[in-house]
């Protein structure tokens, strides 16, 4: 059974995290890699989408490359710790980082000052996940589609409240987008993290939340919830009836949640080139598909220089959101 | 009868070999990594999370869960042998178990703690089978407002938990509560008392703060001792509690996991304050209430019925609603989803099997706990002959190594350092360390949900008093107030007579 193994590299993992110099001890040769255990460093707790994915892709490696891949979870200041580590990391491959729409695109201009640089420090390897959001509403409120409820916005100014999982989360800067680009006004609710920020919304303390599709859908299918369309940029083939909100009412509107690869900046072509190769074969595998489609997300594959400009799309998307908004993080 | 039908199903799929072997496996890795100093059941979980990868769901679930009750009564164990509490809810456990430790009767205590927890881990399977989806529609009907009442209730009802001095209890909740807000202000995103340390706006972490005030200022005070004090304890008197104990028991044990049960199912509460809560009233309505803190059996007893009832119901809004009650909670959740069940209302018609055979094995889990541990207790308390440069090396070990398991963070380990440093300057000012804890856990709780309540009523203050639930629980308030002021009136207007 694995997880014998995994046990000792787990503990490892905790026993050695601080222990091992950023600087690494040898120069990687892009040939022989990966030569040695490579460690994967997750800004988000265990359990969520960004671990459960970094540990699949782990495993996936060391069964295909036999070197093991040792996952470590380092939380804090919203992902920007671990970011930073890697940042700063020997550009041999054998440090990565699970990137988030977070750590690679928000908080450059949600944060007066990043430790690092999304863009100049990092070699972006590969996107993993691309998961669209839902606009959930408490069945009380008396709105059936997007339109309604912007009507409904507007008749009462500052009543409807929607929640969020906190500041600089996508479930805010969704809401900010969505009332400068309708053009309406709402009270901000922001909780810490998704799950309180449900729970309250099914209670009706709110009315409204933008939220990752895993998370609301079973509460919509058992009807203390009401979805109203989705937040991509096309319908998504978990519910093909609700429609997304640029065609509902907002054109342009778009919120993608996505998650990816990053190895510092000056990794090896040959190496980001090996990486990308084989997330995209993991990815593209029956279990993983069936899996995905469980988490409401979909995987696009994209190429080192396309995820690239895709990330420079983003920081440019969220930094006129961010302006337009106010919102700031310090 | 349907009840019935459903627990003999939830038996016949809980009593398999295979089921039954990995909720043995569970619980005793749960309580071999939890008995760890400063390891509590979270980091346990966590820890232990990618074994359960490979598993199918049920098996995958039932180790989880036994892993958590193994975790969560391992931190009762090092909180009664060492002071060193692994999370909010054995902190609790510290003040009394402690002091019976010390005074050599470490036995008692720790049987008691196993006794209390399998009553509290039966009456709160029961619950959950009979009683869960009522219980959870009944706990949306908490908001912030209701939320902040419950513990503005709760903050007042801890002025008893001082000793002696009411001005330097009061300047402890006042030092907890600046701690707790250390970090990123929930509405506006600020950072407060970060000092530009990235680890810091995330908060203190509770292992950090009561690591250091209980285990670290604890073994520095004893190191200052210059009495040849070589092992722990010498004198233990007996293992198992006597007649006695178990009837000044019994009922802290029924009150505890009535408490418990009732602040598990709020999601929001979870164990932490239902210890905390129990203890209070345990101490208010005891007829010496000055022996809680030097070593009452009903100090272990209560708190430890009430954090294992509430682990138990911490279950129902995640089983019954799909929303987990606590950190521990969402992690289950994660591995539900991992196992590809949709977590929510529809488990327990879609995977009756997961549902059912998951609440009889809690009940077989904690009988196994039990079983585990009655027989280990002399094993625990012959760690306490261990001489004093073997264990105390030890325990600042493994309680950094705890400390910074929980985010893989060295500032953790430093801060924790500072704490003890703190803890032992409070010692010499002969503060109490359990009112810093309680301002800790409930100021930041308190004030996010205030200025939530607030947010959303528009600013409205009146919230508080037109909300039913939220306004039962300021008039107990206000009764509190009275009953606590109107001896120390009436001893006044006797003096001036």
């Amino acid at each position: 059974m694995s997880w014998r193994g995994q046990i000792p590299a787990l503990v490892a993992a905790a026993l050695l995290g601080a222990a091992q110099p950023a600087a690494a001890q040898v120069s990687a040769s892009s040939a022989g890699y990966p030569g040695k255990p490579i460690r994967f460093i997750v800004p988000f707790p265990v359990g969520g989408i960004a671990d459960i994915f970094a540990r699949v892709i782990g495993q996936k490696f060391n069964d295909a490359w036999g070197q093991p891949v040792i996952v470590e979870n380092r939380t804090g200041a919203g992902g920007n710790i671990a970011a930073e580590i890697v940042a700063k990391s020997a550009p041999d491959g054998y440090t990565l980082v699970m990137g988030s729409i977070g750590t690679h695109a928000v908080n450059v201009s949600l944060f007066s000052k990043l430790p690092y640089d999304p863009v100049k420090d990092f070699a972006p390897a590969a996107l993993v996940i691309e998961a669209d959001g839902l606009l959930v509403l408490h069945p009380s409120v008396p709105a059936k589609s997007v339109k309604e409820l912007i009507a409904l916005a507007r008749t009462r100014p500052g009543q409807l409240s929607y929640a969020s999982a906190g500041n600089g989360t996508a479930s805010h800067l969704s809401g900010e987008l969505f009332k400068s680009m309708a053009k309406v006004d709402m009270v901000h609710v922001p909780y810490k993290g998704n799950v309180p920020a449900i729970t309250d919304l099914i209670g009706g303390q709110t009315s409204l939340l933008f939220a990752t599709m895993p998370t609301v859908l079973p509460h919509v299918q058992a009807g203390r919830l009401k979805a109203l369309a989705v937040t991509g940029s096309r319908r998504s083939p978990a519910t093909p009836e609700l429609p997304t909100i640029a065609e509902a009412a907002l054109p342009g509107y778009e919120v993608t949640n996505w998650i990816g690869v990053f190895a510092p900046a000056a990794t090896p072509r040959e190496i980001i080139g090996k990486l990308n190769g084989e997330i995209i074969r993991i990815m593209q595998l029956p279990e993983i598909q069936a899996r995905l489609a469980n988490e409401g997300a979909k995987f696009v594959p994209k190429t080192p220089d396309e995820f690239s400009a895709f990330v420079k799309s983003e920081i440019a998307k969220w930094a006129k959101v961010i302006k337009e908004s106010g919102a700031r993080v310090d | 009868m349907d009840i019935l039908n459903n627990l003999v199903f939830g038996f016949t799929v809980a009593f398999s070999l295979q089921n039954l072997a990995y909720c043995f496996i569970g619980v005793l890795l749960g309580t071999l990594i939890g008995v760890l100093p400063g390891i509590g059941p979270l980091v346990t979980i966590a820890m232990l999370f990618p074994i359960t990868f490979n598993l199918p769901a049920v098996p995958a679930l039932i180790m989880l869960a036994g892993i958590y009750y193994g975790a969560q009564y391992g931190g009762s164990t090092t909180s009664i042998l060492v002071n060193l509490p692994g999370e909010t809810a054995s902190a609790v456990t510290c003040l009394d178990g402690y002091q019976m430790a010390r005074q050599g009767r470490a036995g008692p205590a720790l049987a008691i703690a196993a006794i209390a927890s399998f009553f509290a881990g039966c009456v709160g399977t029961l619950l959950i089978a009979l009683a869960g989806p009522p219980l959870a529609e009944w706990a949306l009907l908490f908001g912030a407002a209701e939320y902040f009442s419950l513990m503005l209730m709760g903050l007042t009802a801890a002025a008893v938990l001082t000793h002696g001095d009411m001005v330097k209890g009061f300047a402890m909740v006042v030092l907890g509560l600046l701690i707790g807000i250390v970090g990123t202000d929930v509405n506006s995103g600020m950072a407060r008392y970060s000092f530009g340390v990235p680890e810091l706006t995330d908060g203190v972490g509770f292992t950090v703060v009561a690591v250091g005030l209980f285990a670290v200022a604890e073994i520095v005070v004893n190191l200052e001792l210059k009495e040849a004090r070589e092992v722990f304890t010498s004198k233990i008197t007996g293992l198992m509690p006597t007649g006695k104990d178990l009837k000044d028991s019994s009922w802290p044990m029924v009150r505890g996991t009535a408490v418990g049960a009732f602040f598990g199912v709020l999601p929001g509460t979870g164990p932490a304050l239902s210890s905390f809560a129990t203890y209070l009233l345990e101490k208010k309505i005891a007829r010496d209430p000055s022996r809680f803190g030097e070593g009452a059996i009903e100090g272990v007893a209560a708190p430890e019925a009430a954090n294992n009832a509430a682990a138990q119901t911490a279950f129902i809004p995640m089983l019954t609603l799909g929303i987990p009650a606590s950190a521990t909670m969402a992690l289950m959740l994660g591995a539900m989803t991992i196992q590809g069940i949709v977590p929510g209302p529809q488990v327990m018609i879609s995977n009756p099997d997961l549902f059912w055979g998951l609440i009889a094995s809690m009940w077989i889990g904690n009988l196994m706990l039990v079983i585990l541990n009655l027989p280990l207790v002399g094993v625990w308390v012959r760690l306490l002959r261990v001489p004093y440069r073997w264990l105390f090396p030890s325990i600042i070990m493994f309680s950094s190594l705890g400390n910074f398991s929980v985010n893989n963070s060295p500032v953790d380990v430093y801060l924790c350092a500072v704490v003890g440093v703190l803890g032992y300057i409070l010692v010499k000012l002969e503060c109490e360390p359990a009112p810093l804890l309680l301002g800790y856990v409930l100021g930041p709780l308190m004030e996010e949900y205030v200025r939530r309540a607030l947010l959303i009523s528009r600013g409205d203050p009146t919230v508080f008093f037109t909300r039913p639930i939220s306004l039962a629980f300021m008039i107990a308030t206000l009764l509190i107030l009275v009953v606590m002021i109107a001896p120390a009136v009436r001893k006044k207007r006797e003096e001036a007579h």
